[in-house]
């Protein structure tokens, strides 16, 4: 009897364990950060929405201070088929947020996009204040399914595309969905791109696809490629560039079926490169940032910049400069015409990364500051004209 | 160390299963690669598994013989310890010889269950890592990200129906049931039938949980093992001879 008792025990033991009660292996989130109005917002690990005033933390006031921060905790239902307690988790968040009419809009992965009003949530009033422009998408308990890249605002519209392989088009001021695409077949996990009439995206299963801004229907060009597209894409001169899980870069001419040139890396080319003035940057999983001429697809250093780590974020052109940061932590500030760099130091042990924390999250810079959310819930502010790592803010 | 595992056993075990899914269609791409890859892993592992089954199955056609010291020599454990191996010796059974093989098996399913759900990247986090591990191929590069979708099921996430918990947990109890000697101790036999309903509920519970990809590996590899156990024992086993316990313990008095 008393064995049975134990095996029972055991059994209940194992499986509250195996269901997350005791533990979690899953999503952890990459939000990133923008700068708008002088406040940075950010999505955190622990699922919240981040206003930070760099002009509070210079003032070395309490966070949240009343200059414009605040948190915005967002909980969604529990999907754990034995939930246990508390039905609802804190929720993830790879999506950057962006400012659309004064207003932040961020994308879940939990299958929800949000438009929330800084003001309001200074004041953490229920949400959503209605009167101020916030709404959520879908209402209700409803969902849709995984939102990774972030959502693009225009003037009357937010475009997101979804994991169910749909771009969404919804009305920036209520919420309201305008349209949604057909299937692009495989799931979305990418930023589109809007460009007057059109939205580029690049899907999984190796295409580009134009969509009418107006009703999302297919525009009669697209791309194919024989593998899937990595990165989202970015347009520049009427050029796409997007990466590949075959390891190149692809530089695309909207209209043409053949692609302008393709670029080896030594792995995928996950984030999207920066286009500055006819040069391609693009970071690279095999720890390399690659310059490229963006019209005949040559490298323009004489050796990529090495970072030893997988480059996950995409760099950034401060100035005169391009800052890289590594998955390892590391910061570089890179000379463009050369392609040769310092790494920022670590404050308190020249033998660690710059930061002790892995980066995998878009940054922003606002000032000549670099603002970087680490995955260790910190935001970190980087002087890059010092190569010096400023401070860190908990987001927790 | 962690290094090593990957370059040895890990990788090759990833690409192997991305390039065999880039062979099927799309629509049911690496639901089949699963099947297929586990019924190489257990048809390479046939040998292992035989001896695995005839060590067993001598270890319990000796269970009455190893009672009987039991029973004679009562709380010295000393002295059964000493008779059972000469029993064993006198049979040319080595007592943890099933052991061994089931031992060596060992990392072969844990790389399998680890290849699954690394290919499956269900996260953004995943996808990354697992581009860590793989090998520059064009038909690799093809493969990913995997089509998660098979059958009723999406193997990226777990089944909500049921119908593959109830598959897992089934064959699983038939499994075990086939190899599991009834015992004539009535504390051994409790806990016995215990364990026999403990280990499928469990994995039915587990199949609730995870991503469908494993539990597929689960379903085909018990299916498997059913069917090797039949072809190497020669039958249903324990299934269909509830009664084995009843005629081994004549026979045992019989030799007394």
């Amino acid at each position: 009897m008393r064995i049975k008792v134990l095996v029972w025990v055991g059994l209940l033991v194992v499986g509250l364990a195996a269901s997350g009660c005791l533990g979690s292996t899953g999503p952890q989130g990459y939000s990133g950060v923008v700068s708008s109005d002088g406040i940075l917002y950010m999505g955190s690990a622990d699922g919240k929405v981040v206003a930070v005033s760099p002009a509070a933390r210079a003032q070395g006031l309490s966070f949240p201070s009343s200059d414009g921060e605040w948190s915005f905790a967002i909980m969604m239902p529990s999907k754990s088929f034995f939930s246990c307690g508390s039905s609802s988790v804190a929720a993830n968040i790879y999506s950057t947020p962006v400012a659309a009419n004064g207003l932040i809009c961020v994308g879940i992965y939990d299958g929800k996009v949000m438009m929330v009003s800084p003001a309001d949530r200074a004041r953490d009033l229920p949400f959503p204040q209605m009167r101020s422009g916030e709404w959520i998408y879908p209402r209700g308990d409803d969902v849709i399914e995984a939102i990774v890249g972030s959502a693009v605002a225009t003037d009357d519209s937010v475009y997101v595309c979804c994991s169910d392989g749909r771009v969404y088009a919804l009305d920036i001021s209520y919420g309201d969905e305008r349209w949604r695409s057909d299937p692009l077949g495989a799931k979305l996990w990418t930023t589109p791109v809007v460009d007057g009439e059109s939205i580029y995206v690049s899907t999984f299963d190796g295409h580009i696809y134009a969509l009418s801004v107006a009703n999302g229907s297919r525009l009669p060009w697209s791309f194919e490629a024989e593998s899937g597209f990595s990165s989202s894409p970015v347009l520049y001169e009427n050029t796409i560039f997007v990466g590949s899980f075959d390891r190149n870069l692809y530089a695309v001419r909207i209209g043409s079926d053949q692609p302008l040139w393709k670029f080896a890396g030594g792995n995928w080319f996950w984030c999207s490169p920066v286009v500055e003035e006819g040069v391609v940057y693009a970071g690279c999983l095999d720890g390399k940032v690659y310059a490229i001429d963006a019209a005949s697809g040559k490298g323009l250093w004489s050796r990529p910049f090495d970072t030893g780590s997988p480059v996950v974020a995409s760099p950034l052109m401060v100035g005169e400069s391009l800052v890289v940061a590594s998955d390892s932590g590391d910061i570089y500030v890179i000379n463009p015409t050369t392609g040769t760099g310092d790494r920022i130091r670590n404050r308190e042990n020249d033998e660690e990364s710059s930061i002790e924390s892995q980066i995998l999250a878009p940054f922003c810079e606002q000032d000549g500051i670099v603002y970087i959310r680490g995955q260790d819930n910190y935001l970190y502010s980087v002087d890059v004209a010092r190569r010096d790592i400023k401070a860190k803010l908990s987001l927790s | 160390m962690a290094d090593l595992w990957s370059l040895i056993v890990l990788d090759p075990m990833i690409n192997g299963l991305l390039a065999l899914s880039s062979l099927f269609p799309k629509a049911a791409e690496f639901g089949l690669a699963i099947i297929i890859l586990t019924v190489v892993v257990r048809v390479a592992s046939t040998p292992l598994v035989r001896r695995q089954l005839k060590s067993t199955k001598a270890m319990q056609e000796m269970q009455p013989r190893i009672q009987e010291l039991q029973k004679k020599y009562g709380k010295n454990k000393q002295k059964i310890q000493q008779e059972m191996m000469k029993v064993y010796k006198e049979a040319g059974v080595n007592p943890i010889g099933c052991m061994w093989p089931m031992l060596v098996q060992f990392p072969i399913w844990i790389a399998l269950y680890q290849s699954i759900m690394k290919s499956l990247a269900t996260t953004p986090e995943n996808l990354l890592d697992l581009s860590r591990h793989l090998y520059s191929s064009p038909r690799i590069a093809q493969a990913i990200p995997v089509n998660s979708q098979f059958l009723w099921l999406d193997l990226g996430q777990p089944d909500r129906t049921l119908i593959l918990a109830i598959l897992v947990g089934g064959t699983m109890w038939v499994q075990q049931k086939m190899t599991t000697a009834p015992s004539a101790d009535p504390r051994q036999r409790s806990t016995s039938s215990t364990m026999l309903l403990m280990m499928p509920l469990m994995f039915g519970l587990f199949t609730t949980m995870f991503p469908s990809g494993l539990p597929l590996f689960w379903l085909v590899s018990n299916v498997i093992g059913i069917a090797t156990q039949y072809v190497i024992t020669g039958g249903w086993g324990y299934l269909k001879r509830p009664s084995a316990v009843s005629s081994a313990q004549p026979a045992a008095r019989k030799r007394r």
